[in-house]
């Protein structure tokens, strides 16, 4: 159990510079997650922390130990791939105990062990079989059971989820959450996926481009995106260009102009007047009458999804906006009516432009 | 993506001295032989001004191209209707048409001419048989021989890549044509054939390559009609003593000509290389009634003439001869007495030499394969294209070219039995590669990753890893790569030495001595040499020989 320090990481395969600048602080026994579009970056980041990408620039400390120019034979890593990665040639069981093999852990302890990791991850029946003959949730978790086997200093795990189908993968991020929260191994987990990141993560680190947009848990990242890109990549989020009047001082909650009408939230230190930018989660709006105020709207198109409608409405300006209701008559409102939106003051947050 | 820092310089290093020893013992000979007939002779270009003056080697030329066309649209002919209808249609005696083209495939080239002569030649059996009920068959040997041999030898090579494309081949796409109102035949033309042709064309292309390049046939069968391998081989043995230029010369013609036609290959290649999805393929339909007895009866002579030089090659070895004479129906065992009492060293120096080109080989193609595929440093280019050069070069011209460069200076290795080795070694490179490499594709990198993850070091992790995963098709490699090599005849005869001679080198002066008798002997010893490790492989590690060929 041990804490990652990334200190002024560059990463880059000639001129282009695939990570440039980036510093982090990863909790001993946490479960971290990077997460992000592809081509953000953090599958390079969880190969150079593996150390299969040689570092450029800055250092990696794993607990004390500075591993920067350590080769990734030596870096005690467990590590789960996208494809499984499992030996083909060789049985679970052999999988399995490679690692400690290569440890020379004596073979009796090794039978233990093996069988012991086997059995936590429901796989202690199929020790003699190849990994062809297995399903796809059944080879991740094989290869679960080879990374924590050797009790690594840290677990890295790379998209293990995304060549599964939706049930397996319900099953097998359970599986990836309990061993994880047993074992209290510092963990570093790549997805694309969102809801994967909030599920399983104490804290997400959000990327783009090659450095990390927001760090945080995942209710930080969820409620309090410090940006339109957040916002959008996690949970999906209305961005709204809005002008800050001169007379609108820091502080909340203000009222800020939009589209006829004015929405109440709080306006950051940092914000001038000037443009800004709304951000407004769809399940974050309500929908009233006109008259009872909020911002005036024509509801222009409406999908019934049984438990909740999402709405699609056009402001006087013409931006549109996605607003999701549920509870009660969720589905009452009609095409072509004129509607007023209110803004959940507390959640509805601006940003800089 | 995988160049991992500690290990980065091993790679680096065998790359950088693998390649050093292809441009030493493949890159450098060619140059030299092409180099050579600019500056040899008695003034610069003198071999250059022979070859357009003087008009057997222009004849020579055309010939070989003339040939080479003929073989094509023979092999084109047998070969396209054959994998059609194997791929189609059932029909009685279906599996045995869907396999015996394969077993021809290593009937080794002297063999077959030898054993065409021993069938068909001025002392042959059917020759004889037809003599006798007053029927007067033409010469064999000339342009009937030659077209009918090389077409029998080469037509599976279209069989074998007609075979693929059509079993490749969406049906659903020829279904959709159908539903779009396309007759059944007319949905097929429209459909199959522009997706097909373009292997079609690829495999008849290098059916031209290989007539090219033949030096048993065209010298066995050839007499009177000069072709440019054996004009070739024929300057290079007159060599000595006289003028070195025209070998050189006509060698540099050969490659030219082979170059220009696999780079019409990669571009038919390259430009038909559709994108096609996986689908159904066809269910063959099974034909029945006259359709069906006309069917097997034209597949089964196929097959049946394909397997001719194997039948032939067994009754020749044990019957009885005495010199030239052969006493067709009286039975021996002198023919293998002599050979494995008195002269067995063609038989040990063909498993020792063919031995260690294979290990040799084999070495090379996995190191070679894995530095091009998975480990790329500056180098991994170089052997990617000097490793399918081979391709390009008749065994005559390898030859030539290590003999010139390895004659005298500092390495000499002419006479000695390295060359040998160096010089099968070298030729067989693209099979032993791109045999090594086809597996190597679909091994991911994450396997090795993982491997080292775990703890184990890089160069460990290969052997734990990838050698274990990549060994079926090693097997296979090391099988083609023997079996090729075992039976290797234009570059060996070139650089051999006396005492050095192998079993296809004593086949074939034996053939020249119209000893056919001791060369069937040879001839089954060699077939047993090639066909015993084709069987193990194929039973013990259930390696599909012909997957990649």
């Amino acid at each position: 159990m041990v804490a990652v320090t990334i200190e002024g990481l560059g990463v880059g395969y000639g001129a282009t510079r695939i990570i440039d600048g980036l510093s982090l602080t990863i909790a001993s026994g946490s479960f971290f997650t990077l997460l992000g579009p592809s081509g953000c970056g953090k599958t390079t980041l969880l190969r150079t922390l593996a150390g299969f990408v040689p570092v450029g620039a800055g250092s990696l400390r794993f607990g004390d130990r500075d591993v920067t120019q350590v080769p990734p034979h030596r870096r005690d890593i467990g590590m789960v791939f996208q494809d499984y990665a499992l030996f083909p040639d060789k049985t679970l069981f052999d999988n399995v105990a490679y690692g400690l093999r290569a440890r020379r852990v004596e073979e009796g302890a090794i039978r233990t062990r093996v069988g012991e990791a086997l059995e936590r991850v429901g796989l202690s029946a199929l020790g003699a079989r190849r990994p062809a003959e297995l399903s796809g949730g059944q080879r991740q978790r094989v290869a679960l059971a080879r990374a924590l086997v050797i009790r690594p200093t840290l677990l890295l795990m790379d998209e293990p989820l995304s060549n599964l189908d939706a049930k397996l993968r319900l099953q097998v991020r359970e599986t990836i959450g309990e061993l994880q929260r047993e074992a209290g191994i510092t963990t570093v987990f790549v997805t694309h996926d969102q809801e994967e990141a909030l599920a399983l993560s104490d804290r997400i680190g959000l990327m783009r481009e090659g450095r990390l947009e927001q760090v945080g848990t995942p209710q930080d990242i969820y409620r309090a995106p410090v940006s339109a890109y957040v916002a959008d990549f996690v949970g999906g989020a209305n961005t709204l260009k809005v002008e800050l009047p001169r007379s609108v001082g820091a502080g909340g909650p203000r009222a800020v102009p939009l589209g006829g009408g004015t929405v109440s939230t709080e306006v950051p230190e940092d914000l001038r007047a000037g443009a800004a930018m709304l951000l407004a989660r769809p399940e974050d709006i309500a929908l009233g009458a006109p008259e009872a105020g909020g911002v005036p709207a024509t509801i222009v198109a409406r999908q019934y999804l049984g438990g909740v409608t999402r709405y699609t409405v056009a402001l006087a300006t013409g931006q549109r906006l996605a607003v999701a209701l549920h509870g009660g008559d969720h589905d009452r409102f009609r095409a072509d009516q004129a509607v007023g939106l209110v803004f959940h003051p507390e959640r509805t947050r601006l940003v800089a432009a | 993506m995988t160049g991992s820092t500690s290990a980065g310089g091993v790679w680096l290093a065998l790359s950088a001295l693998l390649a050093g020893l292809m441009v030493l013992f493949l890159l450098y000979p060619v140059g030299m032989v092409i180099a050579s007939s600019f500056t040899g002779g008695a003034s610069p270009g003198a071999g250059w001004v022979r070859f357009a003056t003087e008009g057997k080697y222009l004849a020579a030329l055309g010939n070989t191209v003339l040939l080479g066309a003929i073989v094509t649209v023979g092999s084109a002919a047998i070969g396209v209707p054959l994998a059609y209808f194997a791929a189609r249609h059932d029909f009685p005696g279906k599996a045995l048409v869907a396999i015996l083209p394969l077993t021809t495939l290593v009937v080794p080239e002297v063999i077959a001419a030898q054993t065409w002569l021993m069938m068909l030649g001025n002392n042959g059996l059917i020759t004889r048989w037809l003599a006798e009920q007053g029927i007067a068959v033409p010469s064999f040997y000339g342009w009937f021989g030659l077209s009918v041999v090389m077409t029998f030898t080469y037509y599976t090579y279209v069989y074998i890549g007609t075979l693929a494309a059509i079993r490749g081949f969406d049906v659903q796409l020829e279904e959709a044509a159908q539903g779009l109102g396309s007759p059944p035949a007319t949905a097929r033309w429209k459909v199959l054939v522009p997706v097909v042709l373009p292997a079609v064309l690829a495999s008849c292309l290098l059916v031209f390559t290989l007539v090219a390049g033949n030096f048993a046939v065209a010298t066995i069968l050839g007499h009177r009609v000069p072709l440019l391998s054996v004009l070739t081989y024929q300057a290079f043995v007159s060599e000595t003593g006289s003028d070195p230029v025209m070998q050189s010369t006509l060698a540099t013609v050969s490659i030219g000509l082979v170059a220009a036609v696999l780079f019409l290959q990669r571009r038919v290649v390259s430009r038909g290389r559709y994108e096609i999805v996986m689908g159904r393929g066809a269910r063959p339909t099974r034909l029945r009634g006259a359709a069906a007895i006309a069917l097997a009866a034209g597949a089964g002579l196929i097959v049946a003439i394909s397997l001719l030089p194997l039948v032939s090659v067994a009754i020749g070895a044990f019957t009885f001869a005495r010199g030239p004479v052969t006493r067709w129906g009286q039975w021996t065992l002198a023919n293998f007495e002599r050979i494995i009492l008195n002269a067995p060293d063609p038989v040990l120096n063909t498993f020792l030499y063919a031995g260690c080109a294979t290990a040799l080989g084999l070495a090379i193609a996995t190191l070679a394969s894995y530095l091009i595929v998975k480990k790329r440093t500056p180098f991994s280019p170089v052997l990617d294209y000097l490793s399918t050069l081979p391709l390009a070069l008749s065994g005559t011209v390898i030859g030539i070219g290590l003999v010139i460069t390895f004659n005298t200076g500092w390495l000499t290795l002419a006479g000695t039995g390295a060359i040998i080795v160096i010089a099968y070694t070298v030729r067989r490179l693209p099979f032993g590669v791109r045999n090594a490499s086809s597996t190597l594709y679909n091994i991911p990198n994450s396997l090795e990753e993982a491997s080292i993850g775990l703890g184990v070091p890089p160069l460990r992790s290969f052997f734990k890893v990838v050698l274990p995963v990549m060994l079926p098709s090693i097997v296979a490699a090391g099988v083609l790569v023997w079996t090729t090599t075992v039976a290797e005849l234009s570059a060996s005869v070139v650089v051999y030495s006396g005492g050095r001679e192998t079993m296809p080198i004593q086949i074939f002066r034996l053939i020249e001595s119209n000893l056919m008798a001791q060369a069937s002997a040879y001839g089954v010893l060699m077939l047993v040499a090639i066909l015993v490790p084709i069987w193990l492989a194929t039973k013990l590690f259930k390696v599909d020989i012909f997957a990649a060929r």
